[in-house]
């Protein structure tokens, strides 16, 4: 193999893949990048098993070739060289790294020991705006769970319906659920989970203006993002029914101003307990009291005013998924529905029926 | 410092009700045959440690610690009977409601100690010697076994006096008579002085508590460094720590965790997983009773060849869940990759704080939360292992006349980690 390419080029395209390839030492070739050199174009392909990253390489090809080369390394190297690069292997074991009069010789893998790209199986395909696709990815991911022992929880659920595509993530105690129309109906309902790295890889690279073509399939999902591919194993089991969590009597319906709200959670939350992050919101006619109290530190009052004249309610809360949700949102009123104070909490953009939260309260 | 000082000098009238031989005791109890005879109670049918003895076996020399064939030829008629741990930690947990009802200062040492605070509550009946000759009488009224109370004025005079009025005693050391009791006695009779301790001592001259009490504290210091102080002060009668109330300890809680020896060493992944659910149980119930939730959860296996790995597992949110406990072991066991036999099992949960009362979302969690609230209540009101799981009904139930060996640092209160033994 041997070809030459530009340093943004190949710094470019090595810096998408760094997320994706296993830094931990489970599986070495895991830590590796294929390059396939083709003269008629040439292929990164980066994997952790769960995700994978397939993107073209601009280069000039002298003699085709496959390669297995340490992503991190090589990453780095370019990163310091300037002007354009050669890529030369000399056997299977060695690539040799020049610019100008900087080289480097770096050992790599047998091609053979990558894994094989999946065949990716019958798929239904949508096509999404990537500001979209951002805002459903951005909006629902922080409700997601992270390392939850229930694993259906640490990705998020597309669940496909007709012309609608809903997005929901959940870690047990907030969900977040953001909706969007399709430009054509799907053949068939779908539900699949998205691991949440790949949601939050895929994310990185919505910034151009093409739509993104999604293939859904069986036991994976491919986004096609401009000239870069993601394919995803998706996480089996069963989605808990999201449904039944939307609460639908709540009829303690407040309008507050969304930045105030922010402002007086985060004073007030100060003197929260440590880990609990509780606040105490007492609703009363046009405004909404906030307290926190904590037995060794003393405790914080603040009020901000609403649109409200039902009747008193006080709910607890964790500070940190109301603030959480008030900052997804974007609009500058926000709404609230309540039931009491055991039940869940619904909070929407004023105006915005598509994104929804449901938070539940802590017991006080 | 100030209050730290004050509790060395401050006297107090302390309680130590140390049941006499607990757990031959029980068995001699529930099963009228074994009255009068030299029993053993051992660990379980694998292993073959006596942890107990009676009074009638050990008249011929049968100690904790043996093994069945030591303990066999020291008494040929002896009659080894197999511990049962639910037992002995239901009666435990009962004398506890009886000490609380002459005061709420009790630290409930192990499962057949408990120290009593009571400076200010005897007067309320009658004074030190009738709280103590009441105690014994529920005691036996309750369970008809004997237990000895011993008397000080702190916590190690009080251990004294019970190890001294053994067996079925009251003993008082007054605190004028504690310089007369101490001088002629041997170190390791002291409470927290062990074999090694008195060996070194006695290389240096010192073999009594009055030698120990007189030695210049700078000459056991530069041989003992800080416990040299200690044990100087204990050589004087004097220990510098209070009872400390098992109930109401959560504040200062790190971690709350269970380990078991298991009966036989196990290979099958199947006895493991039962193995943690037990344990996961045990610390979930122990973690909700103290209204904790902890983050993080870490298992610990040691091999049959006493090589000890650990591995743990962050969740994203705090719990007191036995199932997610159980979960996170479960994975913990995934990432360990455990191959050989296993001796030992541990489940902890450390990142602790207080549960917040945050609810849960969706349904199935709450129902599992209420579910786990009631088991809570039937295994409080009819002892552990009263609602349980089915797996380990299968499991457990062939294994329960053989269950694995209690710590001996096990307490039926306190969120207090059990350390590894």
């Amino acid at each position: 193999m041997k070809l030459t390419v530009t340093r943004d080029e190949l710094l470019g395209r090595l810096s998408n893949i760094q997320n994706v390839v296993e830094k931990r030492n489970t599986m070495p070739v895991l830590s590796h990048f294929l390059l396939d050199a083709r003269s008629d174009g040439s292929r990164i392909t980066a994997t952790d098993i769960e995700t994978g990253i397939r993107e073209p390489l601009e280069a000039a090809v002298a003699t085709e070739g496959v390669l297995c080369i340490p992503a991190r390394k090589l990453f780095e190297i370019v990163k310091e060289l300037e002007g354009d690069i050669s890529l030369e292997s000399e056997d299977a074991q060695w690539l040799q790294v020049s610019s100008g009069k900087s080289s480097f010789r770096l050992a790599c893998l047998a091609p053979e020991e990558f894994p094989s790209w999946p065949e990716m199986e019958e798929a239904v395909e949508v096509k999404l705006k990537p500001d979209v696709l951002e805002a459903l990815v951005e909006r629902t991911l922080y409700s997601a769970g992270e390392s939850d022992t229930r694993y259906t929880l640490n990705g998020l659920l597309f669940h496909i319906e007709g012309k609608r595509l809903i997005v929901v993530g959940t870690d047990g105690h907030r969900m977040a659920l953001m909706e969007s129309e399709l430009e054509a109906a799907a053949p068939e309902e779908l539900k699949v989970i998205v691991p949440r790295k790949t949601a939050s890889e895929v994310r990185k690279f919505l910034s151009s203006e093409e739509d993104v073509s999604v293939h859904i399939g069986k036991n994976h999902i491919l986004f096609k993002v401009a000239d870069v591919e993601f394919l995803a194993r998706l996480i089996e089991g069963t989605y808990p029914n999201y449904h039944q969590v939307i609460p639908e009597k709540n009829d303690k319906l407040v309008t507050m101003d969304r930045e105030a709200v922010i402002k007086a959670l985060k004073r007030v939350s100060i003197m929260s307990r440590e880990r609990s992050n509780a606040v105490k919101l007492d609703l009363e006619a046009g405004l909404i009291k906030l307290t926190s109290t904590n037995p060794d530190l003393g405790e914080a009052n603040d009020e901000v005013a609403v649109t409200y004249d039902g009747e008193a309610l006080s709910a607890g809360f964790n500070a940190r998924y109301l603030l959480d949700v008030l900052q997804a949102m974007g609009t500058e009123s926000v709404r609230f529905e309540l039931h009491d104070q055991l039940s869940p909490t619904l909070l929407k953009e004023d105006g915005n029926e598509n994104y929804r939260c449901v938070v539940m309260p802590m017991r006080i | 410092m100030a209050s730290r000082d004050r509790r060395f000098t401050e006297d107090k009238t302390v309680l130590c009700v140390d049941m006499d031989a607990f757990f031959a005791s029980v068995e001699q109890k529930t099963n009228p045959r074994l009255r009068g005879k030299p029993i053993a109670v051992i660990g379980s049918q694998g292993r073959t440690v006596v942890t107990t003895a009676s009074y009638e076996a050990r008249a011929y020399g049968v100690k904790t610690g043996m093994n069945t064939y030591e303990a066999r030829r020291a008494c040929p008629r002896i009659i080894f009977v197999v511990g049962n741990n639910a037992r002995y930690t239901h009666t435990c947990r009962e004398m506890e409601k009886i000490f609380l009802r002459y005061t709420p200062d009790v630290e409930v040492y192990s499962v057949d100690e408990a120290f009593l605070d009571i400076t200010h509550s005897h007067r309320l009946f009658g004074g030190p010697v009738a709280v103590a000759a009441k105690i014994k009488e529920e005691v036996r009224d309750l369970f008809d076994i004997p237990c000895t109370v011993g008397i000080g004025h702190n916590v190690l005079m009080a251990k004294l006096a019970s190890d001294l009025g053994k067996p079925d005693g009251l003993n008082w050391i007054k605190k004028e008579d504690v310089a007369g009791v101490l001088d002629p006695l041997p170190v390791d009779e002291l409470w927290g002085i062990g074999k090694k301790t008195a060996q070194k001592l006695e290389k240096m001259g010192i073999r009594t508590c009055g030698e120990l009490g007189r030695a210049p504290a700078s000459l056991l210091r530069n041989k003992f460094g800080i416990y040299g102080e200690t044990i100087s002060c204990m050589g004087r009668g004097e220990l510098g720590r209070a009872v400390e109330p098992t109930q109401g300890e959560t504040e200062q809680v790190k971690s709350v965790g269970h380990s078991i020896t298991l009966p036989a060493d196990v290979t099958a992944r199947a006895d493991v997983e039962a193995w943690l659910l037990r344990l996961s149980d045990m610390v979930g119930r122990r973690v909700r009773r103290h209204g904790l939730m902890g983050r993080r959860i870490t298992l610990t296996v040691r091999y049959s060849d006493f090589e000890t790995v650990s591995k743990r597992v962050t969740l994203d949110a705090a719990t007191s869940d036995t199932h997610m406990i159980y979960y996170a072991a479960l994975k913990a066991v995934e990432l360990l990759n455990i191959k050989g036999a296993v001796r030992l099992l541990g489940v902890s949960v450390s990142q602790v704080g207080e549960d917040h009362g945050q609810m849960h979302l969706m349904e199935e969690d709450r129902k599992r939360r209420d579910l786990l609230g009631a088991m809570d209540e039937v295994n409080n009101r009819y002892g552990d292992g009263a609602a349980t799981w089915a797996v380990l009904r299968g499991r457990a139930e062939r294994k329960r006349s053989r269950a694995g060996v209690i710590s001996p640092a096990w307490r039926p209160t306190g969120v207090r980690n059990v350390q590894l033994k």
